[in-house]
């Protein structure tokens, strides 16, 4: 800590600059949601920054999304390596490039550089997931990607407006090359003045403290959260923890999960992730560049300091270490715009590690993001124009120390991120929600189960050309529990095709699948992993989750051993039964081990001859089946009893006994 | 003939009556001690303190916070929703997001509702109205019987596309009424007929839990009030900045949440209005939190996105406040990157600040006032009296030290970190919104509000500090100043170039007549009436709109959409010509008008008044010598510079050096910054 920089401004100059470079971002934050056209931005998938003269983020929105977190320097750096000495005043720089830092082709950066008379001082960025760039699937996001030249049109830094000329042409190549062209140019528009909003704040600053006090207090703010952040750190013990975590499985390969290992070393002030052993890329667009991987790893870490404020000061105290060509530090052109994928890996495996060192904040496992997109023509309107839908659920969190788990919440990639109205979306595409509630039993069950996911049934009306992409993962890598605490449920989309009338598993990732008019799709999401043994658990919360409806009373009995009788549903009166829940307890504990190491081509077996069910499948014997078809998935099996051991069996007091 | 307007204001800590007189405009303040576990024994004793006779009073309007403490206390009566089958968990699923992002022990709040109490019925409206499933009778009776068992006291009927068509809903409240004659039952198409459903189901929510409570007290307070002698409508001030009477409480309960934020902007728009201003900022601070509205062109800015709890939106238009935490007991502290930060902790009541003597030890605003000399150490006419010693050991041990400072540079250290993050807050709802603060007037009330005025305003740039006579009690002025208004809206979503003048006509008097109705219903007469429309439009493919006013007849649409270029420009700084412009929704205002009393004046006459003497105080690293003024001996036409502290009953004004204060004809003081 003998390097840190002290504090030249006075306090009273530092604290009011400090706090306004942030509502500096704010006031861009709020000039977006007012004017952005896509419904993506307008769900507060975006975020603002304010940037020193080389790039560095001095200040991040107090209610940007955080999957963007750590990315948006790398963006500035880029822009300004290409324009240095070309810059004017007025000037407005676009760049979408997630191999030079950015985190998809979606997540398009308007930059503008601030002058002070001639002089840069530094940069405002705003950062918005526009609703198209191109590519073989609306929306732009094409699973089956291995490069990125189908996927979306990739941005290298350009420039949309020269000393303050809207430079149409750029404008209209890169509008011209999507599905939507207005909205582009209306969300071109709108990020262009939000940067233009805090460039005009930062001058009032210049005005009235002086330009050398005000980019001297650029540099501070960095200093300032620095310090903090290696404070912090410093004052936890050196050590090194390890996990892994999953991807599903490489579409071009057998069975097999995908896994992404991480050890992190806290020494001195300082901490390191290495990626080391983690898989290659794989023929999806389910992988992740550096810039992106750097992200997962400050949002991992910045859920343990909620408190500090987000600027590159930050990220000094975090180095990261990954083999190149990994899953985690894809190079061009592999595709990459499902980097999601690895990110939420990366933050639940850093949420699992932190969670060792401040068991105060411990939490399990979240449940995994899923998006769907669907496009084709509208035929409930006489001009049958294309719709195109994108939609994204919420599920459960995982339980946490002495609380449980956060029900249906955004997915953990981007909590600022909202759900969107059924009823905008029935007005707008030909579908039909049938329901859209939370789904019994969907946590994992703990002392301190996890949050309850959700269950979205939609049918398809008048439709033509109508084709489907659904985007997720956690289908066999299943949300796990800790501390003893079970696993979820598998996610995965089910099709009932109007003609047939039959249910068809389509799982967790497929790409443009043809859908009709009638077709009802239906997709549960995750709850969270539980957290600590379920046989803890106070049966009177088992109870209260029951009359709830969370927990369904046979599986009450077969996850709590907690038995439960109904006397008036009417009258919500239930009760436990303290015996028999006693008796259930026992004889859970007493076989529990062994459930667990049971032979799987046997529960296999079982499950296919209606026996069993998923859920005993998965929290009862930890074995991985191919869910349409009930095969076993050996391999799958062999990563996911691992993991089940490490995270749930170890805890069990009997286990610890044996 | 009856000559007293009475006003009741009830906070948190006290409870503000205002009487005036209609016939001298002469207005008198009773302060009592808010009683929050029935708010209206303190109201009742304040009548009886003050000697206010009850039956010669011609208004009795009235703010309160009985709704608004129901709800964040969670004191609510068993209430139960009925959604369509599928549906049960809008209000729980909400839109998923939180309000700490990076928290992830800090929750949000379950919904006002149980899962226990939300039950469904078979039945479906499609996105244009059309009845796909009947509601069905069955399930609705068998539900109506299972809440009737449980003795619910209250019933939320939320369908989903209820908004285009509230057939089903109706038809499921007739039956839970028949079932159940003395159970509130509120319905989403009524209380709040808007497309998107947690938003519009929470609203629905909201009325439906609070109607008990809300009902129940205005029953008993206007029984009261009849006992007195008071034989009019006792007028309940709403969020919206109007008032409405007992026969609408039940309808809109959960209006009456934030009813006294809404006060405090509507006396600041008042008394701006009197200045001649029509831009005005309203900066009320207290001891804990500072509220800060905004009017323009002598209308207060309206928004739809508010709540009590985080998740649970109440999408009534409410006058937008933004509320921070800074006031006068704000603590000052250094955090562990060796920041000077200033709240949102709060010194509170108790211990309350350093110079209070109750064992406070941090320093707090309240103590750098003390030790700048801009706060004396005899407040409320002597009744309080300060310690300077704690104020100053407290500010040299929690500033001057940590940071190597001296004593008055670190308290004034404390002030101007307050007041830049004050001026932040007034920036997010001005600047950030297409305002500029020159083109405003700043009005400084509450407690502390008129002691750091004057520096907040300069530190926008604004030009003008109005304070008006009793800074301490103006929210109370606020509920005497209001009238009858209730918003109406309905969706209308076309193409703006291809829209007939006829049907937006035939949407505006659809509601109209609704609203007139609902005037009318409230004792209002025709003539008293004022409808004032609103269009609210997007370029196609954005998603927030904005409102633009309209004439009361349409023939055009193109001076519209002219409009709302205007508008967004003005508002966002840029516009769009040449893209198609969408219309959203149609709404109106509907106003009674409440005849206004004038308030007292005297015709001014310009002199020099004598201070009662000097003080030392501290402005920018300098000593001076501030003239000291007793405030009710300062008459219209009173000028003079600052330096100078103008101390009061309940409230202290700083005129810093360099500008100029004077008094007008209404008892105003205006401090005119110069710079």
């Amino acid at each position: 800590m003998d390097d840190l920089k002290t504090q030249s401004l006075d306090p009273v100059t530092f604290e009011v600059l400090k706090n306004s470079f942030i509502t500096s971002v704010d006031q861009m934050a709020e000039r977006m949601l007012r004017t952005c056209y896509s419904f993506v931005i307008y769900n507060r998938d975006f975020s603002n920054g304010l940037h020193d003269a080389e790039g560095n983020s001095v200040a991040q929105g107090n209610q940007d999304i955080a999957v963007h977190v750590g990315t948006l320097h790398y963006t500035c750096k880029d822009v300004l390596r290409y324009f240095e000495g070309e810059m004017l005043p007025g000037d407005v720089y676009a760049i979408n490039d997630p191999y030079a830092g950015g985190t998809h082709f979606s997540d398009v950066r308007l930059v503008r550089p601030i002058f002070d008379d001639d002089a840069l001082i530094g940069f405002s960025q705003s950062n918005g997931h526009w609703s198209d760039l191109g590519g073989t699937v609306p929306g732009s996001f094409d699973v089956m990607s291995r490069e990125m030249f189908g996927e979306a049109v990739r941005i290298t830094p350009v420039r949309l407006f020269h000393g303050g000329r809207f430079c149409r042409d750029v404008a209209d190549l890169i509008a011209n090359n999507t599905r939507d062209p207005a909205s582009i140019i209306g969300d071109i528009h709108s990020q262009a003045q939000a940067t233009q909003v805090a460039e005009r704040d930062v001058l009032r600053l210049v005005r009235k403290y002086g330009r050398d006090q005000v980019t001297q207090g650029m540099a501070e703010v960095q200093d300032y959260v620095e310090r903090a952040m290696r404070q912090r750190i410093a004052a936890l013990p050196d050590g090194t923890w390890e996990t892994v975590d999953y991807i599903d499985r490489d579409l071009s390969q057998g069975e097999g999960m995908i896994p992404i290992r991480i050890k992190m070393t806290i020494k001195g002030d300082e901490i390191l992730f290495d990626f080391e052993g983690s898989h290659p890329t794989i023929a999806s667009m389910y992988n992740s560049a550096p810039g992106a991987t750097f992200s997962a790893v400050v949002a991992g870490t910045k859920t343990f300091f909620p408190d500090l404020p987000l600027n590159s000061g930050f990220y000094r105290a975090i180095s990261v270490k990954a083999p190149p060509g990994s899953i985690v530090a894809a190079e061009w052109p592999t595709a990459v715009t499902g980097f999601l994928m690895p990110f939420e890996k990366i933050m639940n495996a850093i949420f699992e590690m932190w969670s060792q060192i401040m068991p105060e904040r411990a939490i399990a496992c979240a449940f995994n993001l899923e998006y769907l997109l669907c496009g084709g023509r509208d035929l409930r309107k006489p001009e049958k124009p294309m719709f195109m839908f994108y939609e994204w659920l919420p599920g459960g969190w995982g339980g946490r120390n002495g609380k449980d788990g956060s029900d249906t919440t955004t997915a953990c990639f981007g909590t600022g991120l909202m759900s969107q109205p059924n009823e905008g979306n029935e007005r707008v595409n030909p579908t039909r929600t049938e329901r859209f509630d939370i789904l019994r039993d969907s946590a994992g069950p703990g002392k301190w189960r996890g949050g309850a996911g959700v269950q979205k049934t939609s049918t398809l009306l008048q439709s033509d050309s109508a084709v489907m992409s659904y985007i997720c993962d956690r289908e066999r890598a299943v949300v796990w529990g800790v501390e003893g605490g079970l696993p979820s449920i598998p996610h995965g989309l089910t099709l009932t095709p109007a003609e047939t009338g039959e249910d068809v598993w389509l799982g967790s990732v497929f790409s443009n699948y043809t859908v009709k008019t009638g077709d009802v799709f239906a997709r549960p999401t995750a709850g969270g992993g539980g957290f600590g043994d379920p046989l803890e658990r106070d049966p009177e919360r088992v109870l209260v989750d029951v009359i709830d409806d969370y927990v369904s009373i046979r599986r009450a009995a077969l996850d709590y051993g907690v038995v439960i009788r109904e006397v008036d549903a009417d009258l919500c009166a239930f009760e436990v039964d303290e015996a028999a829940t006693e008796a259930a307890r026992a004889e859970i504990r007493a076989n529990r081990v062994a459930w667990a190491r049971s032979e799987p081509a046997e529960v296999a077996a079982r499950y296919q001859a209606g026996e069993i069910d998923a859920m005993d499948v998965l929290r009862r014997y930890a074995v991985i089946l191919d869910w349409n078809t009930g095969e076993l998935l050996p391999k799958t099996t062999a990563q996911f009893r691992e993991s089940f051991e490490k995270r749930t069996v170890a805890h069990w007091p009997e286990a610890a006994a044996a | 003939m009856k000559t007293t307007r009475v006003a009741v204001d009830v906070g948190g800590t006290f409870t503000d009556i205002c009487i005036m007189d209609e016939t001298s405009g002469a207005i008198r303040i009773e302060k009592i001690a808010s009683t929050p576990d029935d708010p209206m024994q303190a109201i009742m004793d304040g009548i009886g303190q003050a000697e206010v006779d009850l039956s010669d009073v011609s208004m009795f309007s009235h703010g309160t916070t009985v709704a608004t403490n129901a709800l964040i206390t969670r004191r609510l009566p068993r209430a139960a929703m009925v959604c369509t089958e599928g549906f049960r968990d809008v209000v729980e699923i909400r839109r998923a997001n939180k309000e700490d992002l990076w928290d992830t022990y800090k929750d949000v709040a379950k919904p006002y509702i149980a899962r226990r109490d939300r039950l469904t019925v078979r039945e479906r409206v499609d996105a244009d109205g059309k009845v796909l499933v009947e509601l069905n009778e069955d399930d609705a009776r068998r539900v109506a019987e299972v809440l009737r068992k449980r003795g619910v006291a209250s019933i939320a009927v939320c369908f989903m596309n209820s908004y285009v068509n509230g057939e089903n809903e109706q038809k499921m409240a007739a039956i839970l009424k028949a079932a159940m004659p003395e159970v509130a039952v509120s319905i989403s198409s009524q209380v709040m007929p808007e497309i998107f459903e947690h938003e519009r189901f929470s609203t629905t929510m909201a009325n439906a839990v609070v109607a008990p409570v809300v009902v129940s007290y205005v029953d008993r307070l206007g029984q009261k009030l009849a006992e007195g002698g008071y034989d009019r409508d006792l007028l309940l001030l709403h969020t919206g900045g109007g008032v409405m009477t007992p026969s609408s409480v039940k309808d809109f309960s959960a209006r009456l949440a934030g009813s006294g934020i809404a006060a405090g902007a509507i006396a600041s728009r008042y008394i701006a209005g009197l200045c001649g201003y029509q831009n005005s900022i309203g900066f009320d601070m207290g001891g804990t939190s500072t509220d800060v509205s905004l009017v323009y062109e002598g209308e207060p800015r309206i928004t739809k996105d508010w709540y009590v709890e985080y998740g649970y939106p109440i999408r009534f238009p409410s006058i937008e406040v933004l509320t921070i935490g800074a006031g006068g007991g704000s603590m000052a502290w250094k955090d562990e990157g060796g920041s000077l930060r200033n709240g949102p902790q709060s010194a509170g009541a108790v211990p309350g600040p350093a110079c209070y003597g109750q064992g406070g030890e941090t320093a707090t605003n309240t103590d750098a006032n003390v030790v700048l000399g801009r706060l004396g150490t005899s407040l409320a006419g002597g009744k309080i009296t300060l310690d300077a010693a704690k104020a100053e050991a407290a500010v040299r041990e929690t500033v001057a030290e940590p940071f190597g400072m001296e004593l008055h540079e670190a308290a004034e250290a404390v002030v101007q970190v307050a007041n830049a993050n004050m001026a932040n807050a007034v920036r997010l709802l001005s600047i950030a919104r297409g305002y500029d603060p020159r083109d405003f007037a700043l009005v400084a009330f509450g407690g502390a509000g008129a002691l750091h005025g004057a520096a907040v305003a300069r530190e926008l740039s604004i030009p003008t500090v109005i304070v008006p006579p009793n800074p301490g009690v103006t929210s109370a002025l606020g509920c005497l100043l209001v009238d009858v208004q209730h918003d109406y809206s309905d969706n209308f979503m076309a193409d703006a170039g291809s829209t007939d003048p006829a049907d937006m006509e035939a949407a505006f008097a659809a509601i109209e007549a609704e609203a007139a109705e609902r005037l009318a219903h409230e004792g209002v007469a025709p003539g008293d009436m004022v409808l004032q429309r609103t269009v609210e439009m997007m370029y196609a493919g954005q998603w927030r709109s904005l409102g633009v006013n309209a004439p009361a007849k349409i023939d055009n649409v193109g001076d519209l959409i002219d409009a709302f270029h205007a508008e967004h420009a003005r508002e966002y700084n840029f516009r769009r010509d040449d893209a198609p412009v969408s219309i959203f929704r149609v709404a109106v205002k509907a106003t009674g008008v409440v005849p206004k009393a004038d308030l007292p004046s005297s015709e001014p006459r310009p002199h020099t008044p004598e201070p009662t003497g000097t003080r030392p105080a501290w402005f920018e690293g300098e000593k001076c010598d501030a003239a000291l003024y007793w405030r009710d001996d300062l008459s219209a036409g009173a000028s003079f510079d600052g330096p100078a502290v103008v101390e009061q009953f309940d409230s202290t004004i700083v005129v810093p050096p360099g500008s100029t204060a004077e008094v007008d004809r209404y008892a105003n003081l205006l401090i005119r910054m110069k710079g």
